[in-house]
């Protein structure tokens, strides 16, 4: 079928216009509910990187003399292993503390060129059968005065609130995104009922003459794409700019805990494209949808 | 190039539009179907562009049984088939080139087709000087002229109209008479739907009529009645 590329920019176009209300209410509904997709999926990413160390249940981490005698060790993992109130321990040699480290620190190169893997201490993450202060603190107690240990380090109660807070407001925000997402795909096809519905005379005349039903579709298909693609444009925008002023704002406040929260321009990237091919893809499948079904006018 | 075999059309609620229909219509021939209100004319027109599915018998046209055209082919059947209606069917925020222009470009046609033929059929139904105004601005004769010249701008194997004289005086009927006759000169077959009784007597051509579904009278060169 040859496609007039003058008719479908001119339909399109005038489509767009006619409803111009109902075109601004879907893109701005795709840009808040693509925006909570977004900030949901930052916070969960920030949230792990704060907190990398402590997932899996792990509370506690005992780090090791550089120094410490095999014979040493071998009495501290046994310890470990009978201890009832142990569930489980992982031993970290010096290799995968240093890729941990990598992973942590990924944001500041500066930092892995001055650290390699000698200088790491080797040590042993703890997840205890009860993960309450107490039981911690006594566990803490218990090995912290052991030959060989250097130290231990439990995650805080910091951290805990930190990761049950982001947690739910993560969820929040991927709950409050669905309904968005929701709303937008109804005002998407609402808007292209509208549109075919003012149209209905002249989609009449098309399928009279012979129009293929096509051809009749391709104009709304592209109304919801562009509502689409504008709309997560947008959102993409938004959420460069809140992880950049959030930057901004914890640099200044020197708040370092949360640093971590901005997350770096790589994982933006490939979360801007899957946003925007996400936003693109609902609205054109929705606006097909839509011209499809009411093309029986 | 027209054939229906032995075609029913129920609607719902039991009402029966047409009964075991049997007629053939070879290429070139002006029908015209006659009949009452309700009497099925305009469902035997509905149903060779395919906008309805009859329940029972076959429908030849151009030899093909329209009935086994896939859906994606019924666009195809259309573009040789022109559409005249009482009402016209003008879209209202066009110009008259436009509105004819628009029947090419929405089947794909290239625009320097559309620039020579549009102008050409506009001639045709002598329209040349009227074709920057809208239909409203146009009498109704003028806005029927068109509506044909739509129809027609494609060179439509078949020229189908429901009764495209109903809203229009005797004098104005005439000249849409005369330019129908004129396409019909040219080779393309039309089947028209009418109410006027002066029309079919002064035309003297062949009558399918109509009643209550059913095909009573088949005429070369028939009346009204």
């Amino acid at each position: 079928m040859a496609l007039n590329t003058d008719y479908v920019v001119r339909e399109t176009g005038t489509n767009l216009f006619r409803n111009f209300g109902l075109t601004i209410a879907s893109i701005i509904t795709v840009m808040i509910a693509l925006v909570l997709v977004g900030v949901s999926v930052l916070i969960r990413t920030g949230l792990d990187q704060a907190t990398a160390q402590w997932q899996g249940g792990i509370e506690l981490i005992i780090f090791m003399e550089p120094n410490i005698q095999p014979a040493q060790r071998q009495a501290l993992q046994q310890s470990l292993e009978k201890n009832p109130e142990v569930k489980r321990y992982q031993y970290v040699s010096k290799k995968e503390a240093f890729d941990d480290f990598k992973r942590l620190f990924k944001n500041q190169p500066e930092m892995i060129d001055a650290v390699n893997a000698d200088i790491l201490p080797t040590s042993y993450k703890v997840v205890p059968v009860n993960p309450d202060i107490a039981s911690i603190k006594a566990m803490r107690e218990l090995y912290q005065d052991r030959a060989g240990v250097y130290q231990v380090v439990s995650a805080d109660d910091t951290i805990r609130t930190m990761q049950s807070l982001f947690g739910f407001l993560s969820v929040m925000c991927f709950v409050v995104a669905f309904a968005g997402m929701a709303a937008a795909i109804v005002l998407i096809f609402n808007t292209i009922r509208m549109a075919m519905f003012a149209r209905r005379r002249e989609i009449e005349v098309m399928k009279l003459v012979g129009a293929s039903n096509w051809f009749i579709r391709i104009p709304f298909m592209l109304e919801g794409l562009i509502q689409g693609l504008v709309g997560s444009a947008l959102a993409v925008g938004s959420i460069y700019l809140f992880n950049s002023l959030l930057g901004n704002r914890l640099e200044k406040r020197g708040i370092e805990l949360l640093a971590d929260f901005v997350v770096p321009t790589g994982d933006l990237t490939s979360l801007s494209v899957l946003l925007v091919i996400g936003g693109v893809a609902v609205a054109m499948i929705c606006s097909a949808v839509a011209a499809s079904f009411y093309l029986d006018v | 190039m027209i054939k229906f075999e032995n075609v029913t059309k129920v609607y719902k609620g039991d009402v029966v539009a047409l009964k075991d229909a049997n007629c053939d219509i070879q290429k070139g021939e002006f029908v015209f179907l006659v009949g009452t209100t309700g009497s099925g004319k305009s469902t035997m027109i509905r149903l060779l562009n395919k906008q309805i599915e009859p329940q029972a018998g076959r429908i030849f046209v151009a030899g093909k049984d329209i009935g086994e055209l896939s859906s994606w082919k019924v666009p195809y059947l259309r573009r040789n088939m022109g559409c005249v209606f009482q009402d016209f069917k003008l879209l209202s925020n066009k110009t008259v080139y436009e509105n004819v222009a628009f029947a090419l470009e929405v089947i794909g046609r290239p625009k320097h087709v559309v620039k020579t033929q549009v102008p050409a059929i506009l001639e045709l139904v002598g329209l040349a000087s009227k074709q920057g105004n809208y239909p409203d601005e146009l009498s109704g004769g003028e806005q029927q002229r068109v509506s044909i010249a739509r129809a027609f701008v494609n060179r439509p194997l078949i020229l189908l109209a429901d009764e495209p004289t109903g809203n229009l005086d005797q004098a104005t009927s005439v000249g849409i008479m005369r330019l129908l006759d004129r396409i019909n000169r040219t080779g393309t077959t039309v089947v028209m739907a009418t109410h006027s009784r002066d029309i079919v007597n002064t035309m003297r051509r062949r009558v399918i009529e109509l009643d209550r579904g059913s095909i009573v009278r088949d005429q070369q060169r028939g009346v009204y009645e």
